[in-house]
Protein backbone atom coordinates (compact mmCIF):
# COMPACT_ATOMS: atom_id res chain seq x y z
CA UNK A 1 0.00 0.00 0.00
CA UNK A 2 1.18 3.46 -0.93
CA UNK A 3 1.93 5.90 1.87
CA UNK A 4 -0.33 8.93 1.90
CA UNK A 5 1.29 12.01 0.43
CA UNK A 6 2.35 14.36 3.13
CA UNK A 7 2.07 17.85 1.66
CA UNK A 8 -1.13 19.57 0.60
CA UNK A 9 -1.04 22.80 -1.40
CA UNK A 10 -4.22 24.80 -1.89
CA UNK A 11 -4.56 27.91 -4.02
CA UNK A 12 -7.45 30.04 -5.30
CA UNK A 13 -7.72 32.65 -8.02
CA UNK A 14 -10.65 34.65 -9.39
CA UNK A 15 -11.44 33.16 -12.80
CA UNK A 16 -14.48 32.10 -14.86
CA UNK A 17 -16.65 34.54 -12.93
CA UNK A 18 -16.08 32.61 -9.73
CA UNK A 19 -13.27 31.62 -7.43
CA UNK A 20 -11.40 28.64 -8.81
CA UNK A 21 -9.68 26.56 -6.18
CA UNK A 22 -7.03 23.92 -6.77
CA UNK A 23 -5.90 21.52 -4.06
CA UNK A 24 -3.11 19.01 -4.69
CA UNK A 25 -1.26 16.49 -2.61
CA UNK A 26 2.24 15.16 -3.06
CA UNK A 27 5.69 15.10 -1.61
CA UNK A 28 7.41 18.10 -3.16
CA UNK A 29 5.89 21.51 -2.53
CA UNK A 30 7.88 23.32 -5.23
CA UNK A 31 6.75 20.78 -7.76
CA UNK A 32 3.14 21.01 -6.57
CA UNK A 33 3.17 24.80 -6.84
CA UNK A 34 4.54 24.65 -10.38
CA UNK A 35 1.79 22.20 -11.34
CA UNK A 36 -0.87 24.46 -9.82
CA UNK A 37 0.51 27.41 -11.80
CA UNK A 38 0.28 25.39 -15.00
CA UNK A 39 -3.29 24.36 -14.18
CA UNK A 40 -4.38 27.96 -13.49
CA UNK A 41 -2.81 28.98 -16.78
CA UNK A 42 -5.03 26.52 -18.66
CA UNK A 43 -8.12 27.74 -16.77
CA UNK A 44 -7.23 31.35 -17.61
CA UNK A 45 -6.89 30.33 -21.25
CA UNK A 46 -10.38 28.77 -21.29
CA UNK A 47 -11.68 31.91 -19.56
CA UNK A 48 -10.17 34.18 -22.23
CA UNK A 49 -11.61 32.09 -25.05
CA UNK A 50 -15.10 31.43 -23.71
CA UNK A 51 -16.13 34.36 -21.55
CA UNK A 52 -19.36 36.04 -22.61
CA UNK A 53 -18.24 39.20 -20.79
CA UNK A 54 -14.86 39.60 -22.47
CA UNK A 55 -15.25 41.43 -25.80
CA UNK A 56 -12.08 39.75 -27.07
CA UNK A 57 -13.22 36.17 -26.43
CA UNK A 58 -14.14 33.65 -29.12
CA UNK A 59 -17.70 33.67 -27.79
CA UNK A 60 -17.96 37.45 -28.29
CA UNK A 61 -16.35 37.08 -31.70
CA UNK A 62 -18.91 34.58 -32.99
CA UNK A 63 -21.81 36.39 -31.30
CA UNK A 64 -20.84 39.42 -33.38
CA UNK A 65 -19.74 37.82 -36.62
CA UNK A 66 -21.01 34.26 -37.10
CA UNK A 67 -24.39 35.21 -38.53
CA UNK A 68 -23.18 37.12 -41.55
CA UNK A 69 -20.40 34.72 -42.44
CA UNK A 70 -18.38 31.87 -40.98
CA UNK A 71 -16.19 32.87 -38.05
CA UNK A 72 -13.12 30.96 -37.03
CA UNK A 73 -12.49 30.05 -33.39
CA UNK A 74 -9.75 28.37 -31.37
CA UNK A 75 -9.81 24.54 -31.53
CA UNK A 76 -10.71 24.39 -27.80
CA UNK A 77 -13.74 26.64 -28.31
CA UNK A 78 -14.75 24.59 -31.31
CA UNK A 79 -14.46 21.41 -29.23
CA UNK A 80 -16.71 22.82 -26.49
CA UNK A 81 -19.23 23.99 -29.09
CA UNK A 82 -19.23 20.50 -30.58
CA UNK A 83 -19.85 18.96 -27.16
CA UNK A 84 -22.61 21.51 -26.46
CA UNK A 85 -24.29 20.54 -29.72
CA UNK A 86 -24.09 16.88 -28.75
CA UNK A 87 -25.73 17.57 -25.36
CA UNK A 88 -28.46 19.52 -27.19
CA UNK A 89 -29.05 16.65 -29.58
CA UNK A 90 -29.04 14.01 -26.81
CA UNK A 91 -31.39 16.06 -24.62
CA UNK A 92 -33.61 17.01 -27.55
CA UNK A 93 -32.94 20.69 -27.03
CA UNK A 94 -33.36 20.90 -23.25
CA UNK A 95 -29.70 21.88 -23.10
CA UNK A 96 -29.27 24.83 -25.43
CA UNK A 97 -26.48 27.44 -25.46
CA UNK A 98 -28.65 29.91 -27.41
CA UNK A 99 -30.71 30.56 -24.27
CA UNK A 100 -28.20 33.43 -23.86
CA UNK A 101 -30.89 35.56 -25.49
CA UNK A 102 -33.16 35.16 -22.43
CA UNK A 103 -30.23 35.58 -20.03
CA UNK A 104 -29.38 38.93 -21.61
CA UNK A 105 -33.02 40.00 -21.48
CA UNK A 106 -33.23 39.13 -17.77
CA UNK A 107 -29.91 40.88 -17.04
CA UNK A 108 -28.03 37.75 -16.04
CA UNK A 109 -25.64 38.54 -18.86
CA UNK A 110 -24.39 41.98 -19.87
CA UNK A 111 -26.38 43.82 -22.54
CA UNK A 112 -25.71 42.81 -26.09
CA UNK A 113 -27.72 43.46 -29.21
CA UNK A 114 -29.99 40.51 -28.57
CA UNK A 115 -31.80 39.10 -31.59
CA UNK A 116 -35.57 39.08 -31.65
CA UNK A 117 -35.59 35.89 -33.64
CA UNK A 118 -36.42 32.60 -31.96
CA UNK A 119 -33.35 30.67 -33.02
CA UNK A 120 -32.05 27.57 -31.27
CA UNK A 121 -29.04 25.26 -31.14
CA UNK A 122 -30.16 23.84 -34.50
CA UNK A 123 -29.14 27.15 -36.10
CA UNK A 124 -25.51 26.68 -35.12
CA UNK A 125 -23.46 25.09 -37.88
CA UNK A 126 -20.02 23.75 -37.06
CA UNK A 127 -17.95 23.75 -40.21
CA UNK A 128 -14.51 22.44 -41.02
CA UNK A 129 -11.31 24.07 -39.81
CA UNK A 130 -12.91 25.40 -36.62
CA UNK A 131 -15.40 27.63 -38.39
CA UNK A 132 -18.79 28.45 -36.90
CA UNK A 133 -21.81 29.85 -38.69
CA UNK A 134 -25.28 30.80 -37.44
CA UNK A 135 -28.20 30.15 -39.77
CA UNK A 136 -30.28 32.66 -37.84
CA UNK A 137 -29.13 35.57 -35.68
CA UNK A 138 -28.66 33.71 -32.38
CA UNK A 139 -26.27 34.52 -29.56
CA UNK A 140 -24.60 31.89 -27.41
CA UNK A 141 -23.27 31.62 -23.89
CA UNK A 142 -21.05 28.73 -22.81
CA UNK A 143 -21.64 29.42 -19.11
CA UNK A 144 -23.36 26.06 -18.64
CA UNK A 145 -20.48 24.01 -19.90
CA UNK A 146 -17.19 25.95 -20.13
CA UNK A 147 -16.58 25.91 -16.38
CA UNK A 148 -16.76 22.11 -16.41
CA UNK A 149 -14.47 22.00 -19.41
CA UNK A 150 -11.96 24.28 -17.66
CA UNK A 151 -11.99 21.98 -14.62
CA UNK A 152 -11.24 18.98 -16.85
CA UNK A 153 -8.38 20.84 -18.54
CA UNK A 154 -6.95 21.84 -15.18
CA UNK A 155 -7.04 18.23 -13.96
CA UNK A 156 -5.28 17.13 -17.15
CA UNK A 157 -2.61 19.79 -16.61
CA UNK A 158 -2.06 18.65 -13.02
CA UNK A 159 -1.75 15.00 -14.06
CA UNK A 160 0.52 15.95 -16.94
CA UNK A 161 2.76 17.65 -14.39
CA UNK A 162 2.99 14.48 -12.34
CA UNK A 163 0.44 15.26 -9.61
CA UNK A 164 -1.27 12.11 -8.36
CA UNK A 165 -4.09 13.46 -6.22
CA UNK A 166 -6.14 16.61 -5.97
CA UNK A 167 -9.35 18.54 -6.52
CA UNK A 168 -10.20 21.37 -8.86
CA UNK A 169 -13.31 23.30 -7.79
CA UNK A 170 -14.69 26.10 -9.95
CA UNK A 171 -17.47 27.52 -7.83
CA UNK A 172 -19.05 24.15 -7.19
CA UNK A 173 -18.22 22.42 -10.47
CA UNK A 174 -15.43 20.13 -9.44
CA UNK A 175 -13.41 17.03 -10.13
CA UNK A 176 -11.35 14.83 -7.85
CA UNK A 177 -8.52 12.54 -8.78
CA UNK A 178 -6.31 10.21 -6.80
CA UNK A 179 -6.93 7.12 -4.74
CA UNK A 180 -8.60 8.54 -1.64
CA UNK A 181 -12.23 9.71 -1.66
CA UNK A 182 -13.10 13.31 -0.83
CA UNK A 183 -16.10 14.59 1.05
CA UNK A 184 -17.95 17.33 -0.83
CA UNK A 185 -20.72 19.18 0.96
CA UNK A 186 -23.89 20.23 -0.80
CA UNK A 187 -25.64 23.49 -0.13
CA UNK A 188 -29.15 23.32 1.25
CA UNK A 189 -31.43 24.38 -1.65
CA UNK A 190 -33.88 26.21 0.60
CA UNK A 191 -31.19 27.70 2.88
CA UNK A 192 -28.09 28.21 0.73
CA UNK A 193 -26.11 29.32 3.75
CA UNK A 194 -26.32 25.80 5.17
CA UNK A 195 -25.30 22.36 4.08
CA UNK A 196 -27.85 19.66 3.37
CA UNK A 197 -25.65 16.65 2.87
CA UNK A 198 -22.42 15.47 1.43
CA UNK A 199 -21.14 13.31 -1.38
CA UNK A 200 -18.15 11.06 -1.08
CA UNK A 201 -16.36 11.33 -4.37
CA UNK A 202 -13.37 9.53 -5.84
CA UNK A 203 -11.92 9.81 -9.35
CA UNK A 204 -15.04 11.56 -10.48
CA UNK A 205 -16.47 14.93 -11.40
CA UNK A 206 -19.51 16.58 -9.90
CA UNK A 207 -21.58 19.67 -10.54
CA UNK A 208 -24.53 21.19 -8.71
CA UNK A 209 -27.14 23.56 -10.06
CA UNK A 210 -29.60 25.46 -7.95
CA UNK A 211 -31.19 28.85 -7.97
CA UNK A 212 -29.78 29.78 -4.55
CA UNK A 213 -29.18 33.52 -4.44
CA UNK A 214 -29.94 34.11 -8.09
CA UNK A 215 -33.73 34.45 -8.30
CA UNK A 216 -34.86 37.80 -9.71
CA UNK A 217 -38.01 39.60 -10.65
CA UNK A 218 -38.57 40.40 -14.29
CA UNK A 219 -41.81 41.99 -15.48
CA UNK A 220 -43.56 41.09 -12.27
CA UNK A 221 -42.60 37.43 -12.14
CA UNK A 222 -39.64 35.53 -10.80
CA UNK A 223 -36.99 34.23 -13.15
CA UNK A 224 -33.74 32.32 -12.68
CA UNK A 225 -30.75 31.65 -14.93
CA UNK A 226 -31.69 27.96 -15.21
CA UNK A 227 -33.67 27.56 -18.40
CA UNK A 228 -35.41 24.76 -20.21
CA UNK A 229 -33.93 25.09 -23.68
CA UNK A 230 -37.07 24.08 -25.55
CA UNK A 231 -39.77 25.87 -23.57
CA UNK A 232 -37.46 28.76 -22.52
CA UNK A 233 -39.20 28.69 -19.15
CA UNK A 234 -36.93 29.35 -16.20
CA UNK A 235 -36.91 27.09 -13.20
CA UNK A 236 -38.51 28.52 -10.09
CA UNK A 237 -38.45 25.69 -7.56
CA UNK A 238 -35.79 26.04 -4.92
CA UNK A 239 -34.40 22.58 -5.52
CA UNK A 240 -30.86 21.61 -6.34
CA UNK A 241 -29.52 19.04 -8.74
CA UNK A 242 -26.14 17.38 -8.31
CA UNK A 243 -24.72 15.22 -11.07
CA UNK A 244 -21.67 12.96 -10.88
CA UNK A 245 -19.91 11.97 -14.10
CA UNK A 246 -16.57 10.84 -15.43
CA UNK A 247 -15.73 14.38 -16.52
CA UNK A 248 -16.83 17.77 -15.26
CA UNK A 249 -18.08 19.14 -18.59
CA UNK A 250 -20.62 16.29 -18.75
CA UNK A 251 -21.64 16.79 -15.12
CA UNK A 252 -21.99 20.55 -15.70
CA UNK A 253 -24.20 20.16 -18.78
CA UNK A 254 -26.35 17.37 -17.32
CA UNK A 255 -27.31 19.34 -14.19
CA UNK A 256 -29.23 21.73 -16.45
CA UNK A 257 -31.06 18.87 -18.11
CA UNK A 258 -31.98 17.14 -14.85
CA UNK A 259 -33.15 20.47 -13.44
CA UNK A 260 -35.62 20.79 -16.29
CA UNK A 261 -36.64 17.14 -16.68
CA UNK A 262 -36.21 15.66 -13.20
CA UNK A 263 -36.86 11.89 -13.28
CA UNK A 264 -37.39 11.94 -17.02
CA UNK A 265 -33.67 12.58 -17.41
CA UNK A 266 -32.89 9.00 -16.27
CA UNK A 267 -32.27 7.52 -19.75
CA UNK A 268 -29.90 10.37 -20.58
CA UNK A 269 -28.04 9.97 -17.28
CA UNK A 270 -27.73 6.25 -17.98
CA UNK A 271 -26.28 6.95 -21.42
CA UNK A 272 -23.55 9.09 -19.84
CA UNK A 273 -23.08 6.74 -16.85
CA UNK A 274 -23.91 9.65 -14.61
CA UNK A 275 -25.29 9.78 -11.06
CA UNK A 276 -27.80 12.34 -9.87
CA UNK A 277 -29.18 13.57 -6.56
CA UNK A 278 -32.16 15.90 -6.45
CA UNK A 279 -32.63 17.83 -3.21
CA UNK A 280 -36.02 19.37 -2.47
CA UNK A 281 -36.49 22.77 -0.87
CA UNK A 282 -36.52 21.14 2.59
CA UNK A 283 -33.10 19.62 1.89
CA UNK A 284 -34.34 16.05 1.56
CA UNK A 285 -33.23 13.98 -1.40
CA UNK A 286 -36.38 13.21 -3.39
CA UNK A 287 -34.71 11.36 -6.22
CA UNK A 288 -31.41 9.61 -6.73
CA UNK A 289 -30.10 7.95 -9.82
CA UNK A 290 -27.12 5.66 -10.13
CA UNK A 291 -26.07 4.05 -13.38
CA UNK A 292 -25.92 0.27 -13.35
CA UNK A 293 -22.58 -1.11 -12.28
CA UNK A 294 -21.77 -2.78 -15.57
CA UNK A 295 -22.12 0.41 -17.58
CA UNK A 296 -18.78 1.56 -18.89
CA UNK A 297 -17.86 5.08 -17.95
CA UNK A 298 -17.84 7.40 -20.85
CA UNK A 299 -14.73 9.51 -20.92
CA UNK B 1 -6.99 2.45 -12.36
CA UNK B 2 -8.97 3.46 -9.32
CA UNK B 3 -12.66 2.80 -9.59
CA UNK B 4 -14.71 5.95 -9.44
CA UNK B 5 -17.18 6.50 -6.66
CA UNK B 6 -20.18 8.74 -5.93
CA UNK B 7 -22.05 8.23 -2.69
CA UNK B 8 -24.61 10.60 -1.23
CA UNK B 9 -24.57 11.00 2.54
CA UNK B 10 -27.58 12.64 4.14
CA UNK B 11 -26.79 14.52 7.29
CA UNK B 12 -28.50 13.71 10.57
CA UNK B 13 -31.46 15.98 11.27
CA UNK B 14 -29.59 17.91 13.94
CA UNK B 15 -26.87 18.78 11.44
CA UNK B 16 -29.31 20.25 8.96
CA UNK B 17 -29.66 23.41 10.97
CA UNK B 18 -25.93 23.92 11.14
CA UNK B 19 -24.52 26.82 9.17
CA UNK B 20 -21.99 26.06 6.50
CA UNK B 21 -19.14 28.07 7.82
CA UNK B 22 -16.41 27.81 5.30
CA UNK B 23 -13.02 29.35 5.87
CA UNK B 24 -9.71 28.74 4.17
CA UNK B 25 -6.35 30.38 4.46
CA UNK B 26 -4.55 29.84 1.19
CA UNK B 27 -1.51 32.03 1.64
CA UNK B 28 0.15 34.21 4.26
CA UNK B 29 1.48 37.61 3.13
CA UNK B 30 4.95 36.15 2.91
CA UNK B 31 3.81 33.15 0.87
CA UNK B 32 1.75 35.33 -1.46
CA UNK B 33 4.76 37.55 -2.09
CA UNK B 34 6.87 34.54 -3.01
CA UNK B 35 4.07 33.09 -5.15
CA UNK B 36 3.67 36.26 -7.22
CA UNK B 37 7.25 37.59 -7.18
CA UNK B 38 9.52 34.58 -6.69
CA UNK B 39 13.12 35.50 -5.94
CA UNK B 40 12.39 39.21 -5.61
CA UNK B 41 12.93 41.30 -2.50
CA UNK B 42 10.02 43.41 -1.35
CA UNK B 43 10.04 46.55 0.75
CA UNK B 44 7.00 47.66 2.71
CA UNK B 45 5.67 51.00 1.44
CA UNK B 46 2.22 51.48 3.01
CA UNK B 47 0.13 54.31 1.64
CA UNK B 48 -2.25 56.53 3.56
CA UNK B 49 -4.71 58.21 1.26
CA UNK B 50 -5.73 61.83 1.68
CA UNK B 51 -9.43 62.61 1.09
CA UNK B 52 -8.78 64.07 -2.37
CA UNK B 53 -7.00 60.89 -3.49
CA UNK B 54 -9.76 58.76 -2.08
CA UNK B 55 -12.35 60.71 -4.01
CA UNK B 56 -10.30 60.55 -7.21
CA UNK B 57 -9.97 56.74 -6.90
CA UNK B 58 -13.71 56.39 -6.36
CA UNK B 59 -14.45 58.54 -9.39
CA UNK B 60 -11.97 56.76 -11.64
CA UNK B 61 -13.01 53.22 -10.64
CA UNK B 62 -16.66 53.62 -9.70
CA UNK B 63 -15.90 51.56 -6.58
CA UNK B 64 -16.10 52.82 -2.99
CA UNK B 65 -12.89 53.12 -1.01
CA UNK B 66 -13.49 51.78 2.48
CA UNK B 67 -10.01 52.13 3.96
CA UNK B 68 -7.58 55.03 3.89
CA UNK B 69 -4.64 52.74 4.48
CA UNK B 70 -3.42 50.41 1.77
CA UNK B 71 -0.82 47.69 2.39
CA UNK B 72 1.74 48.08 -0.38
CA UNK B 73 5.20 46.64 -1.04
CA UNK B 74 7.71 47.87 -3.61
CA UNK B 75 9.31 45.07 -5.61
CA UNK B 76 13.03 45.11 -6.40
CA UNK B 77 13.54 45.74 -10.09
CA UNK B 78 10.08 47.28 -10.52
CA UNK B 79 6.54 46.33 -9.67
CA UNK B 80 4.16 46.46 -6.72
CA UNK B 81 2.59 43.96 -4.37
CA UNK B 82 -0.70 45.01 -2.76
CA UNK B 83 -2.79 43.24 -0.13
CA UNK B 84 -6.46 44.14 -0.12
CA UNK B 85 -9.73 42.87 1.28
CA UNK B 86 -13.29 42.85 0.02
CA UNK B 87 -16.50 42.17 1.85
CA UNK B 88 -19.60 40.77 0.22
CA UNK B 89 -22.98 39.93 1.65
CA UNK B 90 -21.78 36.48 2.67
CA UNK B 91 -18.06 36.46 2.13
CA UNK B 92 -14.93 38.12 3.37
CA UNK B 93 -11.91 37.80 1.10
CA UNK B 94 -8.31 38.90 1.52
CA UNK B 95 -6.31 38.78 -1.67
CA UNK B 96 -3.01 39.92 -3.13
CA UNK B 97 -2.40 41.63 -6.43
CA UNK B 98 0.98 41.82 -8.12
CA UNK B 99 1.48 44.71 -10.54
CA UNK B 100 4.25 44.81 -13.13
CA UNK B 101 6.48 47.89 -13.36
CA UNK B 102 4.08 49.32 -15.97
CA UNK B 103 1.08 48.91 -13.67
CA UNK B 104 -0.45 45.92 -15.45
CA UNK B 105 -1.85 43.09 -13.32
CA UNK B 106 0.70 40.29 -13.11
CA UNK B 107 -1.16 37.88 -10.86
CA UNK B 108 -4.00 37.72 -8.34
CA UNK B 109 -3.98 35.25 -5.45
CA UNK B 110 -6.73 34.72 -2.91
CA UNK B 111 -5.10 34.67 0.55
CA UNK B 112 -8.06 34.19 2.87
CA UNK B 113 -11.61 33.21 2.08
CA UNK B 114 -14.36 33.16 4.64
CA UNK B 115 -18.06 32.70 4.19
CA UNK B 116 -19.69 34.20 7.23
CA UNK B 117 -23.40 33.81 7.61
CA UNK B 118 -25.85 35.19 10.07
CA UNK B 119 -27.19 33.07 12.87
CA UNK B 120 -24.09 31.02 13.39
CA UNK B 121 -24.21 28.68 16.28
CA UNK B 122 -20.96 28.69 18.15
CA UNK B 123 -21.99 26.51 21.04
CA UNK B 124 -19.53 23.62 21.21
CA UNK B 125 -21.86 21.38 23.19
CA UNK B 126 -24.59 21.87 20.64
CA UNK B 127 -22.20 20.99 17.89
CA UNK B 128 -20.79 18.01 19.74
CA UNK B 129 -24.12 16.24 19.60
CA UNK B 130 -23.84 15.37 15.96
CA UNK B 131 -20.12 14.93 15.62
CA UNK B 132 -19.49 11.36 14.65
CA UNK B 133 -23.14 10.56 14.15
CA UNK B 134 -23.10 10.15 10.41
CA UNK B 135 -22.89 6.58 9.34
CA UNK B 136 -20.20 6.93 6.73
CA UNK B 137 -17.86 9.50 8.12
CA UNK B 138 -17.69 11.67 11.19
CA UNK B 139 -18.53 15.22 10.40
CA UNK B 140 -16.95 18.10 12.18
CA UNK B 141 -18.75 21.01 10.69
CA UNK B 142 -16.51 23.99 10.22
CA UNK B 143 -13.32 22.04 10.00
CA UNK B 144 -14.54 19.28 7.75
CA UNK B 145 -16.23 21.47 5.20
CA UNK B 146 -13.40 21.69 2.75
CA UNK B 147 -15.32 21.58 -0.48
CA UNK B 148 -18.79 22.86 -1.24
CA UNK B 149 -20.74 22.12 -4.38
CA UNK B 150 -23.53 24.42 -5.38
CA UNK B 151 -21.54 27.49 -4.49
CA UNK B 152 -22.71 30.37 -6.57
CA UNK B 153 -20.72 33.15 -4.98
CA UNK B 154 -19.20 35.16 -7.75
CA UNK B 155 -15.82 36.83 -7.82
CA UNK B 156 -17.48 40.17 -8.57
CA UNK B 157 -16.17 41.77 -5.38
CA UNK B 158 -12.59 40.84 -6.25
CA UNK B 159 -13.09 42.15 -9.79
CA UNK B 160 -14.33 45.45 -8.34
CA UNK B 161 -11.47 45.48 -5.86
CA UNK B 162 -8.89 45.07 -8.61
CA UNK B 163 -10.53 47.89 -10.55
CA UNK B 164 -10.19 50.07 -7.45
CA UNK B 165 -6.53 49.05 -6.99
CA UNK B 166 -5.68 49.94 -10.58
CA UNK B 167 -7.11 53.42 -9.97
CA UNK B 168 -5.16 53.51 -6.70
CA UNK B 169 -1.99 52.72 -8.66
CA UNK B 170 -2.62 55.56 -11.11
CA UNK B 171 -3.37 58.08 -8.39
CA UNK B 172 -1.18 57.09 -5.46
CA UNK B 173 1.70 54.90 -6.69
CA UNK B 174 2.65 55.94 -10.23
CA UNK B 175 4.76 59.06 -9.91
Amino acid sequence: MKLPSSIEVRRARPLLGTIVEITVRGNNSVHLEEAIDAAFTTVAHVHRLMSFHDPLSDVSWINCHAFYKSAQVHPLTWHVLKCAQEFSRESNGVFDITTARQLVKWNYLPPLEAPLDNGSWRDIVLEDACHVRFRRPVIIDLGGIAKGFAVDRAVEALKHNGVEAGIVNAGGDLRTFGSSPQLIHLRHPGHPTRVAGAVRLRERAMATSGIYFRRRKYSGRYVSPLLHGRTRQSAREQISVTVGAANCMTADALTKVVFALREEAAPLLARYSADAVLLEQDGDPSWMFHPTCDASHQA
Amino acid sequence: MTKSEFAFIALPISALVAPSTFAVQYLTVDQAQRAIFPGKSLTAAPVKLVPAQRKAIEQASGVRVLHDEQQVWRVSGGGWFIVDEVVGKHEFITYAVGLNANGAVKQIEVMDYRETYGGQIRDESWRAQFVGKTSQSPLKLDRDIKNVSGATLSCRHITDGVKRLLAFYEIALKH
